[in-house]
This record gives C-alpha cells, sequence and structure tokens, in this order.
C-alpha cells in the first residue's frame, strides 16, 4: 500500500524523456554485445502507475488487492527493470541470467541457469538451474513487452487463501478467509498473515532441470523442481519435487494450441511440525491442468488459456477439508494493429474455486473473481511504448467487492 | 541575366520538373520546392534530356537519357569498411524453453554510393518499377535495397513461421501485419529517405531501403566496389553510406564519355 517517491521520480522522468522535442533516438535499439559475441546483453524497464475510483480519493490504491502480488507489490503500481544476459560458454552451453530490480529495492536473480545443447544442430536442450516456467502459455510472456495489457491474466497473478507455510485448521477457518488472499492467516504453521498463492506464480521461476525439443509440427519440454506452481523455490522447503510438461502443437503458422501439466507437493514441512501433527507432506500436491491457444492473423492476435488446479490439505479437524480443493481460471485476449503505431486490446478473466461446507453453510473455498481489461498501447519508437488500460474488477467476497482502475505504462527494451 | 533567370526557374519548378538533391533534402522532402540551382556543368548545362526507364539505379538503365552525341560518364571505386559492422544481435531470450533456431546471416558488408546531387531530368517521372524484399531464415534478404521514388518493394514471407514487417520511419510507416509462407505484400515508397525495416515478432530482424528521387546510386560488392554509370558530364558530390553511417561529401567531376575514380573509407 506504501507508494514511494523514488517510482515516481522515475515515472515522471521517464514521461518527460518522451516528449516530442526529445524523440529518444539516441536510445539502444537493440541488445549490446561484446566479449567476442559471447556475451548479449539487454534489458527492459518499466514503470506503471494506477489510480483506482473510491468514494474516499479520486486517486486511491488498488483498495482490493486485485492486483496484488503480495502485501506490498501491486502489479499496476512500480517500476521494474531486468537486465538479461547470455553468456556464450561453448558451442554447447550458454549461461542466461536476468537481474531484476522492482521499485529500487534489492537486484534479484530472476533467473540464473545453463543452457546445454548436446548436439550442435538438433533443437534438443536441456536447462538446469533456475528455469523459465514449464507449464502454461502466459508463464513465460510476463514481461510488460510480452504484455499488451498491463496486468496479469488472474491464474498468474490473483492471490488465493492458500499458504505452503500455514494451513486452515478446517473448513470453517478456510471460508473465513474468502477474498483475502493478500493478507491470509491461518491456526496451523506459521501464524503470521501473509500472502497466499496463486494458481501459478510468474513472479519467482522454480529450481531444477528442464528439458525441451522442437520439431516441425510439436514443442515439447519437461521439468523437475523444488517448488510448486504456485510457489516456486530456490530451496526445498518438503523433500518432494514438481513434475511438469508441457506440449505446444503448431499446425500451421499462425495457430499454436497447447496443453500442460504440473503436480508437485506445496506444503511446507514446517506447517505440518508446526501443528503437532506427523504429516508426510508429499502427500499434500498441487496438481494442475492447462490449456491454452492462439491464432493470430494479418493484425489480429487471439489467446485463450484455461487452468484447472487442485490442493490436496491434510484433514486436520472438522469440519474436514477431505476433498481436494478446485479453481478454475479461463482467461481470452486480443489486440488489433489499428495503426503501425496503435493498437488495441482486451482480455475478460474468471477465477472460480469449488465449494465447501463449513459449519453453518457451504461456499466457495475462496471468492470468485471476474475482471475485464481493456486498453491500447502507443510505439513512440520500436523499443518505446505507452499503454493505458481500464480494469474493471468484481469479487464475490472480501471488503472490496468490485473496484475499478485505470493505469498507465512506459515501457522501453534493448 | 542568364545566371538569375535559371535560378528562378530553379526555385519556382516543383520538384518533377528539374532541380537537384542534397542529403538534407533526402530527410526533408518540403524543402525540395527550393532546390537549388544545378551548378554549372551539371547535367542541364551538359544536355541531359529526361527519359522514362522505370526506376532503377543508372548503372541498371543502360544508355539512355543523354542527348544525341553526349556521352555519359561513370563513377566507380571502392568503400573499405574499417571495421566491419556488427548485427545486432538477436535479445537475450531468457524466458524460452531452449535455443531459437540461429537466423540466416545477414551481408552487412554492402554499402551504397550516391550523388548527393543530381542532374534535373533525374527526377522526371519514371514508370514503376518493383523491387523485392524477401524474409527467409529469419533474416531481411537482401539487408540493404537501393529504390528510387515510386519503386513497390515486394515482402514475401519465404519462411515457414508468421513475420510481421513494420517501419515506423517518417519516410514511410507501415505494418504488414502476419501472414503465411507463399504469401507476399507490397509497399510503394513515393518519399525519398532512409527506411528502417523491422520484423514485430522477430526483434533481431531488420534491413534498410534507401529511396532516392534520382537513379544515380549504386550498390557495392562484397568487396566494396561500386560502379554508377550513365552520369551526365559535370561536377558532383559523391556520398557513401553503410549501416547508416554516411561519409562526408566528396566532389567529383565525370568527363564526358570519361570515368572518374573516387574510394571512400568509412567506420
Amino acid at each position: 500500500m506504501r507508494w514511494r517517491r523514488g517510482p515516481t521520480a522515475l515515472l515522471a522522468t521517464l514521461i518527460v524523456g518522451v516528449s516530442p522535442s526529445a524523440p529518444a533516438q539516441d536510445l539502444p535499439s537493440g541488445p549490446l554485445v561484446f566479449g567476442a559475441g559471447r556475451v548479449t546483453v539487454g534489458g527492459e524497464a518499466s514503470a506503471t502507475f494506477s489510480c483506482a475510483s473510491t468514494a474516499d480519493d479520486a486517486c486511491s490504491d488498488d483498495t482490493g488487492f486485485f492486483n496484488y502480488s503480495d502485501y506490498e507489490r501491486s502489479t499496476l503500481r512500480g517500476t521494474r527493470f531486468d537486465l538479461t544476459a547470455s553468456v556464450k560458454a561453448s558451442g554447447h552451453v550458454w549461461v542466461l541470467a536476468d537481474l531484476r530490480v522492482e521499485n529500487g529495492r534489492r537486484p534479484t536473480p530472476y533467473a540464473l541457469y545453463a543452457r546445454i545443447r548436446p548436439w550442435e544442430r538438433r533443437p534438443f536442450d536441456i536447462q538446469v538451474g533456475r528455469i523459465p516456467p514449464t507449464f502454461g502459455s502466459f508463464s513465460r510472456r510476463t514481461y510488460a513487452n510480452d504484455n499488451f495489457l498491463i496486468g496479469y491474466p488472474l491464474a498468474y497473478q490473483y492471490l488465493t487463501s492458500l499458504r505452503p507455510d500455514a494451513l486452515p485448521a478446517n473448513a470453517d477457518e478456510l471460508l473465513r478467509m474468502r477474498g483475502r488472499g493478500w493478507l491470509s492467516s491461518f491456526s496451523v504453521g506459521n501464524q503470521t498473515p501473509d500472502r497466499g498463492l496463486p494458481i501459478a506464480n510468474v513472479f519467482r521461476w522454480d529450481t531444477g532441470v528442464q528439458v525441451h525439443i522442437a520439431t516441425r509440427l510439436v514443442d515439447a519440454a519437461a521439468s523437475a523442481t523444488t517448488g510448486s506452481l504456485g510457489n516456486p523455490l530456490v530451496g526445498d522447503d518438503n523433500a518432494g519435487r514438481q513434475v511438469a510438461g508441457r506440449a505446444a502443437l503448431h499446425p500451421s503458422p499462425g495457430l499454436i494450441v497447447g496443453g500442460s501439466i504440473s503436480r508437485g507437493p506445496f506444503v511446507a514441512r514446517t506447517a505440518g511440525a508446526a501443528g503437532g501433527v506427523s504429516l508426510d507432506t508429499r502427500r499434500y500436491t498441487q496438481t494442475a491442468v492447462g490449456v491454452d491457444a492462439e491464432y493470430s492473423r494479418q493484425h489480429y492476435l487471439v489467446r485463450l488459456e484455461a487452468i484447472a488446479s487442485w490442493w490436496t490439505l491434510p484433514a486436520l479437524g472438522s469440519p474436514s477439508l477431505a476433498e481436494p480443493l478446485g479453481a478454475v481460471a479461463t482467461s481470452i485476449e486480443g489486440r488489433y494493429k489499428i495503426h503501425p503505431r496503435w493498437y488495441a486490446g482486451a482480455r475478460f478473466d474468471r477465477l472460480g474455486f469449488s465449494t465447501i461446507t463449513g459449519t453453518t453453510h457451504a461456499d466457495s473455498w475462496d471468492a470468485p473473481v471476474t475482471r475485464i481489461e481493456v486498453g491500447g498501447g502507443y510505439s513512440v519508437q520500436r523499443n518505446l511504448h505507452l499503454k493505458m488500460t481500464f480494469q474493471h474488477n468484481t469479487r464475490d467476497g472480501g471488503r472490496v467487492r468490485t473496484l475499478d482502475l485505470g493505469a498507465v505504462q512506459i515501457l522501453f527494451w534493448f | 541575366m542568364r545566371r538569375l533567370a535559371i535560378l528562378g526557374l530553379g526555385v519556382l519548378v516543383p520538384l518533377h520538373v528539374g532541380g537537384t538533391v542534397s542529403p538534407r533534402e533526402w530527410l526533408q522532402p518540403a524543402a525540395y520546392a527550393i532546390a537549388p540551382l544545378p551548378a554549372a556543368g551539371t547535367a542541364r548545362a551538359a544536355g541531359f534530356i529526361p527519359r522514362h526507364p522505370a526506376r532503377r539505379s543508372a548503372g541498371e538503365q543502360g544508355r539512355g537519357g543523354l542527348a544525341t552525341g553526349v556521352r555519359p560518364g561513370v563513377v566507380r571505386g571502392r568503400v573499405d569498411l574499417r571495421r566491419p559492422p556488427v548485427l545486432p544481435d538477436r535479445r537475450p531470450n531468457v524466458p524460452q524453453l531452449g535455443a531459437p533456431a540461429a537466423p540466416g546471416v545477414t551481408d552487412l558488408v554492402r554499402s551504397v554510393v550516391y550523388l548527393e546531387t543530381a542532374p534535373r531530368g533525374a527526377f522526371d517521372q519514371n514508370d514503376p518499377a518493383r523491387a523485392v524484399l524477401d524474409q527467409r531464415n529469419e533474416t531481411f534478404v537482401p539487408h540493404v535495397l537501393a529504390i528510387t521514388t515510386g519503386t513497390t518493394v515486394d515482402f514475401p514471407n519465404s519462411d515457414r513461421i508468421y513475420h510481421n514487417v513494420f517501419s515506423f520511419s517518417k519516410t514511410r510507416t507501415f505494418d504488414l501485419g502476419r501472414y503465411a509462407a507463399g504469401r507476399s505484400k507490397s509497399v510503394r515508397f513515393d518519399r525519398p529517405g532512409i527506411v528502417r525495416v523491422f520484423c514485430e515478432i522477430h526483434s533481431h530482424m531488420n534491413a534498410f531501403i534507401l529511396v532516392f528521387n534520382h537513379p544515380f546510386f549504386a550498390l557495392t560488392d562484397r568487396e566494396g566496389r561500386y560502379r554508377i554509370e550513365n552520369v551526365p558530364p559535370g561536377s558532383y558530390t559523391v556520398v557513401a553510406w553503410n549501416e547508416g553511417i554516411a561519409s562526408a561529401s566528396r566532389s567529383v567531376v565525370v568527363p564526358e564519355g570519361g570515368t572518374t575514380e573516387i574510394d571512400f573509407v568509412l567506420r
């Protein structure tokens, strides 16, 4: 909820820098290459600002936490700088990295992995380290330049009330947290309120091994990692491994049809131990299945993605959570280029949850959310873009049930 | 008095009936209406008579366009690149599941040499010409295309994947959208200038289209040699260009039926 002066100043500087009298022609237009071509460095900088219209304030923050990725970070307010690098160690090995700075905080290694191509001419790669997500379609399009709107699809950003380090003692406790994923708390495990998990977390990448093969018709990848889809990790917290797979079919140049699956334990060892019960945390898993499609032609592009996820939780108390908790997220988005420099885009999102039965009533275990985002973008130059969107959020629960937001973003990449 | 009369003509006549082109005018077509007077000894004085070929470089046009008995000259030479230009590499593809296919080889050593000022008749309306900028192995082929105004450029897609050709250049802004292998779209270039062409899907793909409103230019071969033919006798300035860098103007005198040699060093 805090808004710092640093990002505001940076945003203002960027906007002023884009005045017509200073057409950023001197900015780098491509990646920097040095070390005899072995090192390639690229980057992306974005600044985003949003206003929500509420009864108290004409330009308030996202008071419903619809767009937060944790308690302090809104995806619609802040600055982000990614410095990406590819170092060619040999003809078969590359090291790839992404150092990310968000809102002026400490740089974090968003990605750091080795890419090994055993046979130079065969499109088969092994990636080891903090690797890109295997699951889903949007998961690898989270850079601002790849997202033609400003917000994220709900499946990849919206925080459910589930936590890896804290467990609801019973169904009533879980129902009390409906619509409060941004600051969720349960009685078993870590009792400090903290953010919940999205279905698929794209704000951190997981750590492990990934294999990928490409043919003329199919792209396929499989991975084994330490975390889970909603909780990617660097260090393991439950002695379990997530396995994930994805296959994408390219029947024609403009059409991609993909399917993804993942399964991995998500409950941390500490959560079970703190509850005083002996839990084999490997039994409590998140399982997800996703389908996606993309079709583009001429000046339009349409994408569709649906993800279903199930979490199994230990049945600690009554009324129990014996059945897996389900969630289904669907999103459809489209973009149309009106002019070489202008485009319009829209996304419709829906996130629903399965029903559980508490002591007094039955309800979905988290509050269903619907989001519509419409907007457009303008290219000042090839790698300098302005975006503006309007977002309408509704939620069947929680303190704030409806929220409208307007957002602007400036983005530069090289 | 004669000089004044010619000056008046040079100031008032619109571009298509005469005038010379300086590099500034290249980029600012509005300046053509006040195009400077051709220097003594330029095409008009040498008896250049407009003709109407397709808009190709003078070397490709053959020997037309001169009054009977006036033999054109040749400007030739070599452009040496001190340091070979480096192609902007593909951005680090960190979020990808594997290494992308290697793009084709881009020919960066070819330069363009052109007359900075051109004879009056060079601006006469010509028949429309066509040129091709192919998209092959995630590369624009050729990397540099030099054409005259009025030329229509075809952009066929010879890859199995989509491309999306676009340009934000002031000379010509366009976006061809996505189209599949075997399909082609076209753009007509009516204003002189430099057009940078990109692919929206593959950020490493780029090309240059240099649009001239006269045919006196030539692309160098891989050894840097060039040859501008059918140049009416007269005094000119010549410029060499490579990957966005232009040399200083060099003055040359092209004698009737003679050859003038001039070399450049760039970068």
